[in-house]
């Protein structure tokens, strides 16, 4: 209880009181970081020894927030916990001279905070609720220089694609909880049957969104408008990890059919997107793109039923991809351009630099024995022993063939060009690096520790390690030698345009969604006149009674009040106060009387 | 007991009397009185909510006979439903009044007519009997009839009369109804009526087509929510945030009191249609705020959207039969009421303090302002991320347990659920326009918020957060009453 509470609050305190303080947020950012990272090794080794970590918080009625510690979700809570805490060292550096710097570090320990919440969630409602805080502070992180030009454009694309996803999440978790009769997500994993397949199309559909899958995988590569340690950790580590990590969680409850499409999502992804990469002009956005392949190559595991070869690859991944946005950061300091072109020779002025980059790069493209070689070769594996056999492999190695190319290619960019100049010092950034690139090396090592951990077995065999080797080295050498308008031949436009269908989602769903409100709108208007002009038919009616009233009833009482008054002016006439006439009047009004009196036995 | 409840629902009017007797005496004086009773009401009921709630039924019952021979009498009392709304009311009122400190116009007049319009709303959600409760409904209309066309913007004598003829004939419907439960049962005492059922078949039928059609006139559901953008647009800040805030949930309470409670065999045939129609205002309330470039019509409509989740918590409750469902709907519903209230009254604050400074309320006049006034800004960001319901923040648990609800008694009407995406686009497009981007020179001098405005928007940002992070604050409340029902 006291370990999760480290892990979760340690960074949530510390973005708090960065934003009270604004001051030493730098100081206090590596405090935060530091004290989750020894709260999250503290439930990887509580899961080495068979704790079962849990805590439930108060939440909805009858269903409380979970928190579960199991051998899965506190390797998670470790990897999310050192990659941010190395990328938090890097940014110190990065940051160094920007007047935001608070905002930036409280942003992101926010995040961090929302992304161990996620991996940690033991109920469908705390795992639904990081997953949307972890898109509103990617958000805040892409619009983090929200003054400057297309900023505010990629950072509303970045959260609209994935909200849209999430969708899917929300049916799912609707569907699981009344199933399940429960908000638990290990109850709700036991679920079968046509619920199964609806909810597991949901999970995969936010996945596609979180993960950036095709065909929703052009807000990442927008997203690096953000600062670079944003794309180190979020868009390359954690944020696009919650994809791949949501489907190995819910692989055990999937049916057949989901599986297969998500294998085929997965390798269709795999290599649109390596193409993307390939023909990049940008090297944040090469690697960008790189992202959504690799997370393409995890899916196509899960849904080859190797669900432990993804998370290897995962955690790989996040080693290795985030110390070549690292590296691609430093690069990016120096030549104040990301634009490969600019960058060219980049790599010769910092050989330290380009050395860790060029490290993960390899790793990357599965040379052994860095870490990258071991879980490429696991997912091969898989892709050979899946039922569908037949197109997964060639779809995984396509994948990998491309791997080795755009990393190749990025490396040659780097490396060839115009002689350096003198570079100044960057220990923060090269420290952040330099202590990333170590696990991307050597993770491999470990695997069989992961493995035992969670008692799982990835696939193996000679046949995946030769069709692997011989796939990276294909694509590594082809990616040096040729130019990339050569390998691509004809594809080369469609991958420089994202590979857009129909006009993408702009063509898809922008504009039917504003043709909608454009004609809710023009409705709208029709119904506020109609109801307008009702109005005035009761006001006209109104008036027309009115009038009624006026000629009509008005008319009639002021007539009888006219009448009376002349009756009064001519009764007046009566009164003039000269007594004599008065008593002459009043003796012909007695005698008048007195005569009907008289007469009265006459006519009764 | 000390009645409380009569004590915060006429202090109000002993403020207004007071603001009368002082006339002349300048703005200051009024604004002072008014702020200083309408916080006082807010700290009774804060007492009123220490005391609680019973689940099942009403508590803090203040009873006075009245007219005893057709069984009409002063009754007041609270519940999980109605307790959560005059907090509501009394935070909202106790924060226009302090908004309002710099209105110079006619200050007294406002002040009272602010105060009267006080005094109806907490009396609305208080009343236990019938005739009370529609005095006090129709009451809330005059002030706030007057306040939309003394204190409103360019074209605001035509908007007020909209609303008003437009609520008032709405509002007759309900008298029918009211009369036909009388007839029934012989009493005006809304604890007999919600108890058991006083009408039956045709008759029940009839008296909830008349509520139906009030309350949807109120709530506002499409095809009867015109005078709704058209009302907010010309009202003045103030007039905005209380109709939106309160006022909506007049529709959204009585939904749920009189129709759900009163005639439940109807409410459950007549459910599906209401479903239909709370799924399609929440659809069309989402697209037709996609469409403004106004910033206030565009959160204006956004309440079509949010209370059409209400209208659907509340119809699939009608659809089941499983309690445990049931209670999820209405907790979710009624929570939304709340979230509605502090989140849109955040809104409309915002824009209203937005519009002071620049005298537009057109987004694409603006660009860049988070730089220039960052207050301003970011507090519209959290406002708006919980409008569009960021779990964290206020709208999320509610939203969450409405579509829970209806995904698992009607799975088609889920299908709102799309209206969570479109409102993300319009926020996200709003903020974009307004706040991000490169600044707009014209608003260079422009001043960020004030103490004064900060004391307005704080308390509503924290409590956009707390309900969103502990809903269970309210929602204990609410749920023992809901899962009596």
């Amino acid at each position: 209880m006291s370990l999760l509470s480290l892990t979760l609050l340690a960074p949530l305190v510390a973005a708090a009181a960065i934003l009270v303080l604004r001051r030493a947020s730098a100081a206090l950012a590596l405090a935060g970081v530091l004290l989750g990272f020894l709260g999250a090794a503290g439930l990887l080794f509580g899961a080495a020894r068979g704790d079962l970590l849990q805590a439930a918080l108060p939440g909805l009625p009858q269903m409380p927030l979970r928190l579960t510690a199991g051998p899965l979700t506190a390797l998670l809570s470790a990897l999310v916990a050192t990659v941010a805490a190395l990328v938090v060292v890097y940014a110190v550096g990065y940051m160094r001279k920007d007047p935001e710097k608070p905002r930036f570090f409280a942003t992101l320990l926010f995040f961090v905070s929302a992304m161990q919440a996620l991996v940690l969630a033991g109920d469908w409602i705390t795992l639904l609720a990081a997953w949307e805080l972890i898109g509103f502070s990617s958000y805040l992180l892409i619009g983090f220089w929200h003054g400057r030009e297309g900023v505010a454009g990629a950072a509303s694309r970045a959260f609209l694609y994935t909200r849209s996803a999430d969708l899917g999440l929300y049916i799912a978790a609707f569907i699981l909880i009344g199933s399940a009769g429960t908000s638990e997500i290990s109850a709700g994993l036991t679920t079968g049957g046509v619920a199964a397949t609806i909810a597991g199309l949901g999970l995969l559909i936010a996945a596609m969104g979180k993960s950036a899958q095709v065909p929703l995988q052009d807000w990442l590569q927008r997203a690096m408008a953000g600062p670079t340690p944003v794309s180190a950790l979020l868009h390359s580590a954690t944020l696009v990890a919650a994809g791949a990590i949501l489907l190995i969680r819910s692989a055990p409850m999937m049916p057949a059919g989901v599986l297969t499409l998500i294998a085929l999502v997965g390798g269709v992804t795999a290599v649109i997107t390596g193409l993307m990469a390939l023909a990049e002009r940008d090297l944040k956005r090469l690697l960008a793109a790189s992202t959504s392949s690799q997370y393409g190559l995890m899916l196509l595991a899960v849904g080859a039923g190797a669900p432990i070869a993804a998370l290897l690859h995962l955690l790989a991944h996040a080693a290795i991809k985030s110390s070549l946005f690292l590296g691609a950061g430093v690069f990016q300091h120096d030549r104040d351009s990301t634009n490969l072109s600019d960058l060219a020779g980049a790599g010769r002025a910092r050989p330290g630099i380009f050395a860790g980059f060029a490290l993960s790069a390899l790793a990357l493209a599965g040379i052994p024995p860095l870490a990258g070689f071991f879980s490429k070769d696991a997912i091969i594996a898989a892709s050979l022993a899946a039922p569908g056999a037949l197109w997964l492999v060639p779809l995984a190695l396509i994948g990998t063939v491309l791997t080795g190319a755009y990393m190749a290619r990025a490396l040659r960019h780097l490396w060839r060009g115009k002689p350096p100049g003198r570079a100044e010092r960057a220990p923060w950034m090269a420290a952040g690096m330099g202590l990333l690139v170590v696990p991307a090396a050597v993770l491999g090592a470990g695997f069989p520790a992961i493995e035992g951990l969670l008692n799982a077995a990835p696939p193996g065999g000679e046949m995946a390690v030769a069709l692997g080797l011989a796939a990276a080295a294909l694509g590594l050498l082809a990616g040096w030698f040729i130019p990339a308008p050569r390998l691509l031949g004809g594809l080369l436009p469609w991958a420089q345009g994202g590979f857009a269908v129909a006009g993408g989602m702009r063509g898809l769903v922008l504009r039917p969604a504003l043709a909608i409100a454009a004609l809710t709108e023009t409705f709208e208007q029709r119904l506020y006149n109609g109801a307008l002009a009702t109005g005035r038919a009761m006001l006209s009616l109104g008036r027309i009674s009115r009038e009624t009233d006026e000629t009509g009833i008005d008319g009639a009482i002021f007539a009888l009040a006219r009448r009376t008054r002349e009756t009064g002016a001519r009764a007046r006439r009566l009164q003039s106060g000269l007594i004599h006439r008065e008593l002459a009047l009043t003796v012909l009004g007695i005698a008048l009387v007195t005569a009907v009196l008289l007469a009265a036995p006459l006519y009764s | 007991m000390f009645p409380l409840l009569t004590l915060a629902t006429f202090l109000p009017l002993v403020g207004a009397a007071s603001v009368m007797g002082l006339a002349g005496r300048g703005g200051s004086r009024a604004h002072g009185i008014s702020i200083a009773t309408t916080g006082l009401v807010f700290l009774v009921t804060l007492a009123i909510w220490a005391r609680g709630t019973a689940p099942g039924g009403f508590s803090q019952i203040e009873e006075i006979t009245w007219i005893p021979s057709i069984g009409a009498a002063y009754r007041l009392g609270v519940d999980g439903l109605s307790l959560p709304l005059i907090l509501l009311t009394s935070l909202l009122f106790f924060l226009s009044a302090i908004y309002s400190a710099r209105v110079d116009d006619r200050p007294a007049t406002y002040v009272v007519l602010m105060l009267m319009l006080e005094t109806a709303s907490l009396g609305t959600f208080a009343a236990l009997d019938a005739l009370l409760f529609y005095v006090f409904f129709e009451v809330s209309l005059v002030s706030m009839y007057f306040m939309i066309a003394g204190w409103g913007h360019e074209d605001r004598q035509r908007a007020a009369l909209m609303f008003f003829l437009y609520t008032l004939l709405g509002s007759l419907p309900l008298l029918l109804a009211i009369l036909g439960l009388f007839l029934g049962s012989g009493t005006f005492d809304m604890r007999v009526w919600v108890d058991a059922p006083q009408l039956s078949g045709l008759a029940a039928m009839l008296a909830l087509i008349a509520m139906l059609f009030t309350f949807a006139v109120k709530i506002p559901s499409f095809p009867v929510h015109t005078w709704l953008p058209a009302a907010h647009v010309q009202a003045p800040t103030v007039g905005s945030v209380i109709l939106a805030g309160v006022m909506l949930k007049f529709g959204t309470y009585g939904l749920i009191r009189f129709a759900f409670q009163m005639t439940p065999a109807a409410f459950s045939q007549a459910a599906l249609v209401i479903l239909v129609f709370g799924v399609f205002s929440a659809l069309y309330g989402a697209f037709a705020a996609l469409a403004q470039s106004d910033l206030k019509k565009m959160v204006a409509y956004t309440s079509v959207n949010h209370m059409g989740y209400v209208v659907m918590g509340v119809a699939v409750a009608g659809l089941t039969v499983d309690p445990q469902l049931r209670a999820v709907a209405l907790d979710g519903a009624t929570l939304q009421m709340i979230s509605h209230g502090l989140v849109t009254g955040a809104l409309f604050f915002l824009v209203g303090m937005l519009q002071d400074r620049a005298h537009t309320r057109a987004m694409d006049d603006f660009g860049g302002l988070l730089g220039r006034v960052p207050w301003l800004g970011w507090a519209f960001i959290l406002s708006a991320f919980a409008s569009l319901g960021l779990p964290g923040l206020a709208h999320f648990p509610a939203e969450f347990q409405v579509f829970l609800a209806t995904l698992n008694i009607q799975p088609w009407a889920v299908l709102a659920v799309l209206a969570i995406v479109i409102t993300a686009g319009l926020y996200l497009r709003a903020i974009a326009a307004v706040f991000l981007g490169a600044p707009n020179d014209k608003w260079a001098a422009m001043p960020d918020l004030d103490r004064r405005e900060l004391w307005v928007i704080l308390p509503l940002l924290a409590l956009i957060v707390a309900v969103g992070v502990a809903p269970g604050m309210l929602l204990g409340m609410i749920h023992a009453t809901m899962a009596a029902l």
